[in-house]
C-alpha cells in the first residue's frame, strides 16, 4: 500500500494551461496538406468486423486550415438538442447549448421526461435558466414523439445526446429526415470498441458489432449524408450529473484510503466537457468536413488510475493513500466499487485533431482545482457518508481507516 | 466488412521513396507468415523542392542502425553522404534482401571519414576541411561531441539531431508531447543538454525523438529478446502487471521522418516525437512478436521484480513504466506517417533478420530461470 504525500508529486505540465494550444500547427500545415486528398485507414487491427455491411470507412483528411472555424462563415444554424435525462452524458447537451449560443446560433433543447420530474432537481437541469437566460429554447417529453413536442420548428442539425439503442433513436432520426435536418450528431460512446493489445481506440478499429450504439451509427450513416458520430469516455465539468472526480475527493478529504482494483496502471481518458462541446461545435460549423465521420469525443491525453487519484490530491492540497486490490479475490463487484472501467479505456482524439482542426484544452491539474473548490463550495466535503464497499475491500486486506 | 485500404494513385515526383527503396530488403516479405497489407506509400507534399538539390551530408555513425538504412535513402535521393566512424564496424554491409546491384551501387557511393568524434580536435579540423551542408547526429550523446561540428561548419545548413522520447519527465498524463516537461535528470539528459546547446547556438537544428526502435539489424534486444524466447520455446517472463504500454517504431519509418525534415523549414529549429501509430502493452508485445513470427501464442508469466536480485543484469529490456509519445506533430506538419503497424514490422526484422538467423546477442535465459525457478517452487 502506498502513501502518495501530495506535495512532493512532480510538476506534470511546464506550461500554463493557457497555452496548450498551438496556433502554429493550423497555420504551417497549410502549405503541405492542401493537396492531399485521403489518408489511408489508421487501424492496425487485422480482425474485421463482420457486420458492417454499408458501414462507411471514415475517411481522414489531415487538416487543412483553409477551413476558417468561425459561426459567421457556416452561418447561423438551428439546433435541436435531444437530451437524456440523467447519467454521464446529460452535462455536454448543457454545455454544447450554452456554447452554440454564444456563438450565435439558435438552439431548443428537449430533455426526455417531464419538466416536473424529480430527476431536473439535479444539475445540469437545475441550471437550465443558463440556456433560457442566453436564448436557447427549453423543451420536455418523449423522442419518440419529438415532431410534436418541437411543434412543428424546423431544424438544421440535431444532435441525440440521449438514445444507446436504435430503438431509442431511431423515431428521432426518422423524423429529423422527414423535416429535411441536414445534419444529424449522435452521441456513442468509446466503450463499444472491442479490447485491444494496441492502445489507443482510434477511429475505425474494430467495435463490438452488436453494441447499441453501433446499430445507431450504423442507420444514421445510411440514412444522412450529413451525419456524424462522437464517441466520449468520461467527463469533469461544473453541471455534471454523474459523479467522476468526486468519487475520489470523497475520500481524500476525509482521509480514507483510496481503493483501486488492479495495478492501477489502467489507462482511461477523463476529459473536461468543455472539450467535448467544442468538438461538437465545430462539427456544426464545419459541417461537409464532419460528415461521414466518427469522432473519439475526448481529451488528447491519458491518465492511469492511480494518477487521477494523485491529481485529485494534489487538487485538494492533500495527501493521498492509494490501495490496490483484486476485486474476485475480495468478492466485490468491481463496477460497483469503482467508477471507471478496471482495464485500459483509452481513445484518442485523431478524426477531431486531422479533420476538424479540434485542440484539447483539458488539463486536469488545473481543471480539478476548480472541481475541487466547487466540491468545497457546496459543502460536500462535510457530508456524512457511508463507505460500505470501500470498508468490505479494505477489511479483506486489512488495512486500517481513519477514525 | 473488407475495409477497403484506400490507394492513392499519384504520379510520383522524381525525388519519391518508392516502396521500392524498402522492398530491396523486403525481398522476402513473400514467405511472411502474415498478411500485411501494405499500403503503397505516399508521397507527401512536404518534401521540399530543396531536399531535390544534392547537398554534401555527413552522418555522424550510420553503420549500425537508423544510419544504415538512412544513409541509403539519402544516397538514392542523390546526395553526397558520408560516415564519421571510427572504422570498427565495416562502412557497409550487404544487407538481407538487397540486391547486389543496389549494394554494389550504394557502397561505391558513400564516403567514410575515418575518426574518433570524442577527438574534439580532429572533428574540428577534418570537418573544416571538408565542409558539409548538413549533419546527421545519429550516435550523439553529449553537448561537448557536437560543439566542434558547429564550430567547423560555420554555413551549415541543417544539424538533425537523434534524441529520444527518454527526455520527457515520467507523468501521469499521456501520450508525451514535444510540449511536455522534460527531466533534466534522466539517463537522457546529454540529449537534452545537446538540444538546449543546439538552441544556444542559434543554428537550424532539428531534434527528432523516437521511442523504442526496431527493425532489422537492432542492436538493442527489443523484439530480438521475445523472439529468442519464443523460439526456444520458453514462457515469457513479464514484470508486474504486463498492462504497461510502451510503444514501437520501425527503423524504416524513423529513416524516412529524418528524410523529411531534411531542407523542410517547417522542420527548423523544432522537436518531433517520430514512432509507431499505435502503443503495445508489453503481454500484448509478446503476442504480437509471436504473432509475426509464426510462433503460437505464448505463455505469459508475470512477476514482481522487487522479489529478486539480478545482479546487473535486465531481466526485461523496456522500462517498467507507461512510455509513450504522440507522433501528431509530425504526422501535421511534416506530413509523415509510419508505414509499418507492430505486427508488419515486426514480421519484417523477422523475416530479414531473427528469422534468417541473426541477432546481436546471444540468448541468455539466466534472469527467466530465476523468475520461473521461483514461480516453479511457489506451484509446488
Amino acid at each position: 500500500m502506498a502513501t502518495l504525500a501530495a506535495s512532493s508529486s512532480s510538476l506534470i505540465f511546464s506550461s500554463p494551461s493557457s497555452k496548450l494550444s498551438q496556433p502554429s500547427l493550423l497555420s504551417s500545415s497549410r502549405l503541405s496538406l492542401s493537396s492531399l486528398s485521403q489518408l489511408s485507414p489508421l487501424s492496425s487491427s487485422l480482425s474485421v468486423s463482420p457486420s458492417f455491411a454499408a458501414y462507411p470507412t471514415p475517411s481522414r483528411r489531415l487538416f487543412a486550415s483553409s477551413l476558417t472555424v468561425k459561426a459567421s462563415a457556416a452561418g447561423k444554424k438551428k439546433v435541436l438538442i435531444v437530451n437524456t435525462d440523467s447519467g454521464g452524458h446529460a452535462v455536454i447537451g448543457f454545455y454544447f447549448a450554452k456554447e452554440l449560443l454564444g456563438s450565435g446560433h439558435e438552439v431548443t433543447i428537449l430533455t426526455v421526461g417531464e419538466e416536473s420530474s424529480d430527476k431536473m432537481k439535479k444539475p445540469p437541469f437545475s441550471r437550465f435558466s443558463e440556456i433560457v437566460g442566453a436564448g436557447g429554447k427549453t423543451v420536455w417529453g418523449n423522442p419518440a414523439e419529438v415532431g410534436k413536442v418541437v411543434e412543428g420548428s424546423t431544424f438544421d442539425v440535431v444532435l441525440d445526446n440521449n438514445g444507446k439503442d436504435l430503438d431509442t433513436v431511431r423515431p428521432v432520426a426518422d423524423w429529423a429526415k422527414g423535416a429535411g435536418v441536414k445534419q444529424f450528431l449522435f452521441i456513442s460512446s468509446a466503450g463499444i470498441y472491442k479490447p485491444t493489445d494496441e492502445p489507443p481506440h482510434v477511429e475505425g478499429d474494430v467495435v463490438k458489432a452488436d453494441a447499441g450504439h453501433v446499430g445507431v451509427e450504423k442507420y444514421i450513416a445510411n440514412s444522412f449524408s450529413g451525419w456524424a458520430a462522437f464517441r466520449p469516455q468520461y467527463m469533469i465539468g461544473s453541471g455534471n450529473n454523474k459523479d467522476c472526480e468526486e468519487w475520489f475527493f470523497d475520500r481524500i478529504v476525509r482521509k480514507r484510503p483510496v481503493p483501486i482494483p488492479g495495478s492501477g496502471m489502467q489507462l482511461t481518458n477523463i476529459s473536461h466537457v468543455r472539450d467535448l462541446s467544442s468538438m461538437l461545435t465545430l462539427a456544426v460549423e464545419n459541417p461537409e468536413a464532419a460528415s461521414g465521420n466518427i469522432f473519439n469525443c475526448v481529451s488528447d491525453r491519458a491518465v492511469t488510475l492511480d494518477g487521477m487519484a494523485k491529481l485529485c490530491a494534489q487538487a485538494a492540497g492533500l495527501p493521498v493513500e492509494i490501495v490496490h486490490y483484486d476485486p474476485k479475490a475480495v468478492g466485490i463487484d468491481a463496477k460497483k466499487a469503482f467508477p471507471f472501467r478496471n482495464m485500459h479505456f483509452y481513445a484518442e482524439p485523431r478524426a477531431a485533431k486531422d479533420i476538424l482542426g479540434w485542440q484539447g484544452t483539458t488539463n486536469l491539474p488545473e481543471d480539478l482545482k476548480e472541481r475541487f473548490d466547487e466540491y468545497v463550495k457546496i459543502g460536500r466535503d462535510k457530508k456524512p457518508m457511508q463507505f460500505e464497499i470501500d470498508d468490505k475491500i479494505l477489511e479483506s486486506l486489512k488495512v486500517p481507516v481513519a477514525a | 466488412m473488407a475495409r477497403s485500404v484506400a490507394v492513392q494513385q499519384q504520379t510520383q515526383p522524381s525525388l519519391s521513396l518508392l516502396p521500392s527503396s524498402f522492398s530491396d530488403f523486403n525481398g522476402t516479405r513473400l514467405h511472411s507468415q502474415v498478411q500485411c497489407k501494405r499500403r503503397v506509400w505516399q508521397t507527401k507534399g512536404a518534401l521540399q523542392v530543396s531536399a531535390s538539390i544534392s547537398k554534401n551530408i555527413l552522418i555522424m555513425g550510420g553503420t549500425r542502425f537508423i544510419g544504415v538504412f538512412l544513409s541509403r535513402l539519402l544516397v538514392k535521393e542523390g546526395h553526397q553522404v558520408t560516415l564519421f566512424t571510427r572504422g570498427k564496424a565495416p562502412i557497409t554491409q550487404q544487407l538481407p534482401g538487397e540486391s547486389d546491384q543496389d549494394y554494389a551501387d550504394f557502397s561505391s557511393k558513400i564516403l567514410h571519414l575515418k575518426g574518433d568524434r570524442k577527438d574534439f580536435e580532429f572533428v574540428k579540423t577534418s570537418l573544416a576541411a571538408k565542409g558539409f551542408d548538413v549533419v546527421y547526429d545519429i550516435n550523439g550523446r553529449e553537448a561537448v561531441e557536437v560543439e566542434p561540428i558547429l564550430d567547423a561548419l560555420p554555413k551549415l545548413e541543417q544539424f538533425i539531431y537523434c534524441s529520444s522520447a527518454g527526455v520527457y519527465l515520467k507523468s501521469d498524463l499521456l501520450p508525451h508531447s514535444e510540449k511536455d516537461a522534460v527531466d533534466p535528470k534522466s539517463r537522457h539528459k546529454g540529449k537534452l543538454e545537446t538540444e538546449s546547446f543546439l538552441v544556444s547556438r542559434g543554428v537550424n537544428w532539428t531534434s527528432i525523438r523516437p521511442v523504442y526502435i526496431y527493425g532489422p539489424l537492432n542492436y538493442n534486444p527489443v523484439e530480438e529478446w521475445f523472439f529468442h524466447r519464443l523460439k526456444a520455446g520458453r514462457p515469457i517472463p513479464i514484470p508486474n502487471s504486463g498492462i504497461q504500454i510502451t510503444q514501437l517504431g520501425h527503423v524504416k519509418d524513423l529513416a524516412k521522418a529524418f528524410i523529411q525534415v531534411l531542407g523542410n523549414e517547417k522542420a527548423s529549429q523544432q522537436v518531433f516525437n517520430i514512432s509507431g501509430e499505435k502503443y503495445v502493452t508489453f503481454d500484448g508485445l509478446a503476442r504480437a512478436c509471436a504473432k509475426a513470427a509464426g510462433f503460437p501464442e505464448p505463455e505469459i508469466v508475470h512477476y514482481n521484480p522487487k522479489e529478486f536480485d539480478f545482479g546487473k543484469k535486465k531481466a526485461f529490456p523496456f522500462r517498467d513504466q507507461h512510455f509513450f509519445a504522440s507522433i501528431d506533430k509530425a504526422k501535421h506538419v511534416l506530413g509523415w506517417e509510419p508505414e509499418f503497424n507492430l505486427v508488419e514490422g515486426l514480421a519484417d526484422s523477422y523475416n530479414l533478420d531473427f528469422g534468417r538467423g541473426t541477432f546481436r546477442k546471444e540468448a541468455d535465459f539466466s534472469t527467466d530461470d530465476l523468475i520461473l525457478g521461483k514461480s516453479l517452487v511457489l506451484q509446488a
